[in-house]
């Protein structure tokens, strides 16, 4: 949808008028239209701090603008460290994180998801947690005096299957990232 | 009296006429088909549909008809009653009708504008509207309108600039008006301003001629150091009972010496220079203040806190100093009152982000008027609270306060002690308006006075609407101060003084790390103090963003929903000086067109008692919000009465009557439920 | 008092010794802290993958509190965050709440909306009480300097968490630090986030944004950091050697968790609290004491 780069010069001639409104529609994205471009989200974000890949700001304008397809395919999304230092602080209450993490399930969807986020998702749907806990680590509990943890916790995966994430990430998702 | 409400029985001719408003009815309900949906209602003579009912032609149509069908009723349907009501019982009067039986149904506001995405719902609901009118038009009776007195005198709350151009007004008419004032001297804010903006002329010097105006016009009395208590009473006839604080300085006998504050031995934090300077416990706010008499602060003062000092009084060659002064209550009756008690500046510890209150050079835009004002703390040298340095380098942060809606953890603080969470103001969702100019006018009187400072605006948006104003934005620019589009999230402090603002420069595109020796907030304008409680005193009602709702937003930004009470100033919305002046002209205009009638006529709404089942429970003089019905002892036991004058038909002594001893007048039970009954009908 | 404790993935597995000292402190101060061994992932990893996931996830611990009539105490800061936000949601929100049970119903669960979450340490500031705390204490620690590290969860987004503490002016960790005697040593970004997050997105952000925070708690003279969640625990313990090697500098900033430094100071012995399994090992500091 973005036509040709004129020398870096990067030049829009589409927008999807309709993407803020999906987005809107998304848990978490529901203020998104309210952003007014103040930049205070950016101006105390530790990330955009240390890495010029990511402004919370740019990606909220981008979505406003609708340009779709950038957005959701582009790795710095999965950038926010989820810290809410921008949400407690938005004038216009946009609930920044929870924009990002409507962004990252419209992405997933769509086929992007990044190689870091479907390893942990697989490793929960496997042991039901994020590590395994083995029969060695039972062993040092239990020298401990802590109590034992099951292994494995089958009705998280059931879950994966209720909603529909296990045939999301089993279809292909993260093909494309 | 009683016998009067009941349907006499005689036959209603009613003419119904549906009003189009240009498209704003017609455009989402079909007219036509209301208007033939009553042409066989019981009762009704006639239908028409009119393009602009109250037009001229509108009305002649109206008229006309009343004659020639012999009409004794009429229904509108078309806008709100608030609007045209009166327009329209004129015309019934002026064609001998009582003016009391006019119906209205509202298909505009309650229908056309609300239901605008479903053009055959909202025609069903006009029909429905229109129906339930004719029913309870078919049992509508005649009433006689009482007639109130007008005291020809004003009272304005608040002696800001806004409540002393009011008053001059008002005086320069010859119409007697009282000034009431909170604190010991009128002036409010712009007292405390240095010079004012786009002019820059001393604020001051063209403010103290006008209060010295107000203390020499006849006309005027000012009662400073005073509270409104309570307010009884409508249009024309207002019984104000204003509060009168103790001075313990007799204001007639003082003539301002000040020989008392040279001995007075308590010292203590000057809140007129924001806490930045001492004053003693017994001062004068500021040298130009009227009334020009000295005020001791009893919460200080070692008299009347301990029981021994009294050297104020011993050096007091005039015996002006009276320790027994009491507080009293004093009745005042007006015919019209204007609200002007102004705005209180945002209080940033809402934003504990921006360290105010915890960094001594983080200040706000009214600490900074104190400042550099000549008669300030500091003489007028922008000396940084922390260490009384001259800053180099200052930043001002715009919408502190202000377009900012209040959730995640703003608006509250912490309590340092106990670690508990303290209240402080939330941050508004409205433009506070004025604090671009501010801060333009504070930004360039930094690069006036000190022209090597480097001064910097963090903003959103510049708004500098207004004459003037855009060129002394552009003047600003061209004295070299840098505004930069990016609001800061916080400021931190460093173990200099000097404070650190990281923020997103959105024009350059680059993160930008700059330190500062001095941050001015630029706080919002918020809803004065007590202002709550002071609405619920007066009836008035405020709009979402806590000021006082004006009677229209554009037709009568002045007035009020209450005949009789008058807005000027910040009161209303923040606004600049010229504005609230602007306002105040308008507001004593109001006024003055009040007090200049005769007398003034009473709807007669009120509750009609049936003393046979009234049991003087007293529930309604309990609920009644305007104290208009009381129970008295008559030769039949106790019974409820009504006070005809204080009764504004709100209808709540009707509606909880255990035993239905009360009617409303203008809405009995039977006029209410043959409406209720013709609508259900339809639906 | 009487709780379901949460453990989450990474305490059970990795830093058992907040595991350890957070029961063994309980217990001293009449917090009596059950497991439940059916509890599984706490469904934030998953929210930005998969928001439903997240949501019925968390409603499943939820649920199995609620069977055992108990309301939960956590341990690690992002599993206080999503816990905590979908309790609330479910409370408040009946028509999520009639479809999270639909679905917990294939599961044979039920939930009807009673169960708290609260971090651990806000167990012991609120509930418990600084008082009582502070009456615990036998052996002040008043020879250490500790700098607090909130995180992010623990306070943020604040509006789940009733304003118990303020996200821009912290206090109840340093507090909780002052009741043990130690110096709460103040620092200049103690409000900012670890990076742990984006670790796995855009590692050298990551350190990065650690290594600003272990440089200031350097610089501000702390002998150890004071942590209160795992996920921050892997930034500043695991991956310490590795944010200092990157430019030659030796960090030797101990670790600890909140309730090993009370339990120090309530007079238990370092063994009995784990200290030296934490990942950095406090030679130096358990030699002040002894
Ligand atoms: C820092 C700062 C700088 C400004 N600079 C400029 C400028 O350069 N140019 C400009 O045009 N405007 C400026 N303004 C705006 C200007 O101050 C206002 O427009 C003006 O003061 C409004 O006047 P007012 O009478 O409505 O309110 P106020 O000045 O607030 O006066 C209200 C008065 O009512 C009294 N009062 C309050 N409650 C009660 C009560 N219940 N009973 C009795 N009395 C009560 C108060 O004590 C006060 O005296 C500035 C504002 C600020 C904060
Ligand atoms: S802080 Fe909020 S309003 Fe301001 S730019 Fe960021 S998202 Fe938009
Ligand atoms: S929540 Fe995300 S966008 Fe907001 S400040 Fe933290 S890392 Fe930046």
């Amino acid at each position: 949808m973005e036509s040709a780069q004129k020398k870096d010069v990067p030049v829009v001639t589409v927008l999807d008028p309709k993407f803020k409104y999906e987005v809107a529609r998304e848990p978490g994205g529901e203020n998104i239209k309210y952003c007014f471009q103040c930049g205070t989200c950016t101006s105390g974000c530790k990330v955009a701090e240390f890495d010029s890949k990511y402004n919370p700001r740019k990606i909220i304008r981008m979505v406003i603008l609708g340009m779709r397809e950038r957005v959701l395919s582009g790795d710095f999304i999965w950038l926010c460290a989820t810290c809410y230092t921008c949400h407690e602080r938005c004038p216009q209450d946009v609930r920044i994180p929870e924009v990002m993490n409507a962004l990252k399930n419209i992405a997933v969807r769509e086929g992007y998801i990044h190689p870091a986020f479907r390893a942990q998702a697989e490793l929960i749907a496997g042991y039901g947690r994020l590590y395994e806990v083995d029969e060695l680590a039972n062993e040092k509990r239990t020298d401990w005096g802590l109590t034992e943890i099951p292994q494995g916790c089958p009705e998280v995966a059931e879950i994966y299957g209720i909603t529909g994430l296990a045939d999301l990430l089993s279809g292909g998702a993260g093909g494309k990232l | 009296m009683p016998s009067m409400l009941q349907d006499t029985g005689f036959d209603a001719r009613i003419g119904v006429y549906v009003c189009h408003c240009g498209l704003n009815i017609a455009g989402v309900v079909d007219v036509e088909a209301v208007r033939e949906s009553a042409r066989f209602l019981e009762g009704v003579v006639v239908v028409r549909d009119n393009r602009y009912t109250c037009s001229e032609v509108g009305q002649k149509g109206i008229a006309d008809d009343i004659k020639e069908f012999m009409l004794n009723r009429v229904v509108i349907a078309s806008c709100s009653p608030r609007l045209h009501e009166k327009t329209f019982r004129t015309l019934l009067e002026k064609s001998g009708l009582n003016p009391h039986l006019l119906e209205m149904a509202n298909i505009r506001e309650h229908c056309s504008w609300v239901h605008y995405d479903n053009h055959e719902a909202a025609t069903e609901k006009a029909k429905g509207l229109v129906h339930s009118s004719v029913a309870r038009a078919r049992l509508l009776q005649p009433l006689s309108r009482t007639k109130g007195r007008v005291v020809p005198e004003v009272m304005v709350v608040g002696g800001g600039v806004a409540g002393i151009s009011a008053s001059l007004y008002l005086g320069g008419m010859g119409i007697k008006t009282y000034l009431v004032e909170r604190e010991p001297s009128i002036g409010g804010h712009m007292a405390m301003l240095d010079k004012t903006f786009p002019t820059l002329d001393c604020s001051l010097c063209i403010l103290s001629p006008k209060m010295v105006e107000v203390a020499e016009c006849e006309n005027i009395k000012v009662l400073s150091y005073s509270e409104i208590e309570k307010v009884e009473g409508q249009v024309g006839d207002f019984r104000v009972q204003v509060r009168r604080k103790p001075r313990y300085v007799n204001e007639e006998k003082c003539v301002g010496c000040g020989d008392c504050v040279a001995k007075c031995p308590v010292k203590v934090k000057d809140d007129f220079n924001r806490n930045m300077g001492t004053r003693k416990a017994i001062y004068i706010p500021f040298p130009q203040a009227i009334p020009p008499a000295y005020v001791i602060d009893d919460q200080n003062c070692r008299y009347l806190t301990q029981g021994k000092c009294k050297i104020c009084q011993a050096v007091c060659e005039r015996g002006a100093i009276e320790y027994d002064q009491t507080s009293y209550v004093e009745t005042i009756e007006v015919g019209a009152i204007i609200v002007a008690t102004g705005f209180q500046p945002y209080d940033p510890r809402g934003l504990p982000q921006y360290g105010y209150g915890r960094f001594p050079n983080v200040i706000t835009s009214l600490d900074f008027e104190r400042l550099i004002c000549a008669d300030g703390p500091t003489y007028g040298k922008l000396k940084r609270p922390g260490d009384s340095q001259v800053p180099k380098r200052v930043a001002f942060i715009q919408c502190v306060g202000s377009r900012s809606v209040a959730s995640g953890c703003r608006g509250y603080g912490l309590d340092a002690e106990t670690g508990s969470s303290v209240g402080a103001t939330d941050p508004k969702a409205y433009c506070s308006r004025v604090c671009c100019m501010i801060t333009a006018k504070q930004a360039f009187m930094v690069k006036e006075k000190y022209p090597d400072a480097e001064v910097y605006v963090y903003y959103i948006d510049m708004r500098t609407a207004g004459k003037g104003f855009e060129e002394f934005y552009q003047r600003g620019r061209h004295e070299g101060i840098v505004f930069l589009r990016g609001k800061p999230g916080e400021i931190e402090e460093r173990d200099d003084g000097c404070l650190r603002i990281i923020s997103e420069d959105l024009d350059s595109g680059c993160i930008l790390d700059l330190c500062f020796d001095m941050v001015v907030l630029a706080q919002g304008l918020t809803p004065p103090d007590g202002l709550v409680e002071f609405a619920q005193k007066m009836n008035l009602s405020r709009s979402e963003d806590g000021f006082l709702m004006e009677g229209h937003p554009k037709l009568r930004p002045a007035e009020t929903a209450i005949d009789g009470i008058y807005l000027a100033g910040c009161v209303q919305f923040p606004k600049d000086i010229p504005d609230s002046v602007a306002q105040a002209g308008a507001a004593a205009a109001a006024a003055a067109v009040t007090c200049s009638k005769e007398s003034i006529e009473i709807d007669p709404l009120g509750p009609v008692i049936d003393e046979a089942l009234c049991i003087g429970c007293k529930l309604c003089e309990m609920l009644c919000p305007y104290g208009a019905i009381k129970v008295e002892l008559t030769d039949k036991g106790p019974k409820a009465k009504s006070i005809e004058v204080a009764c504004k038909g709100c209808g709540v002594c009707g509606a909880s009557c255990s035993t239905r001893a009360i009617t409303m007048k203008h809405y009995t039970d039977s006029q209410l439920t043959a409406q209720a009954k013709a609508i259900l009908e339809v639906v | 008092m009487k709780m379901a404790v949460f453990l989450g993935c990474t305490v059970p597995v990795r830093n058992l010794s907040y595991e350890l000292s957070a029961k063994r402190v309980a217990g001293e101060l009449g917090l009596e802290l059950v497991d439940i061994p059916e509890f599984g992932c706490c469904g934030y990893p998953v929210k930005s993958v998969h928001h439903e996931t997240a949501y019925l996830l968390a409603a499943r611990n939820l649920a199995l509190a609620e069977e055992r009539g108990l309301d939960i105490c956590t341990l690690c800061s992002a599993c206080t965050s999503v816990l905590t936000e979908v309790s609330r949601e479910l409370t408040a929100n009946e028509a999520l709440l009639d479809a999270t049970c639909k679905s917990l119903g294939m599961l044979g669960r039920r939930y009807s909306g009673k169960v708290k979450v609260k971090h651990f340490v806000r167990v012991l500031y609120e509930d418990i009480g600084l008082e009582a705390v502070e009456k615990a204490v036998k052996r002040p620690l008043d020879m250490f300097s500790i700098a607090s590290h909130y995180g992010c969860h623990y306070l943020k987004p604040s509006e789940i968490y009733d304003r118990f503490d303020h996200p821009e002016v912290p206090q109840s960790l340093d507090r909780l630090v002052a009741a043990t005697g130690a110096r709460a040593v103040d620092y200049r970004t103690k409000k900012d986030c670890c990076g742990g997050a984006i670790l796995g997105v855009d590692e050298e952000t990551a350190l990065s944004m650690a290594r600003a925070k272990l440089d200031d708690i350097s610089n501000a003279g702390a002998d150890a950091i004071n942590l209160i969640c795992p996920f921050c625990s892997v930034m500043y313990g695991a991956n310490q050697r590795k944010i200092g090697a990157g430019r030659d500098v030796k960090y030797d900033l101990p670790i600890l968790y909140y309730p090993q430094i009370l339990g120090l100071a309530m007079g238990i012995s370092h063994e009995e609290l784990g200290l030296m399994q934490n990942p950095i090992r406090p030679r130096a500091l358990l030699a002040k004491i002894s």
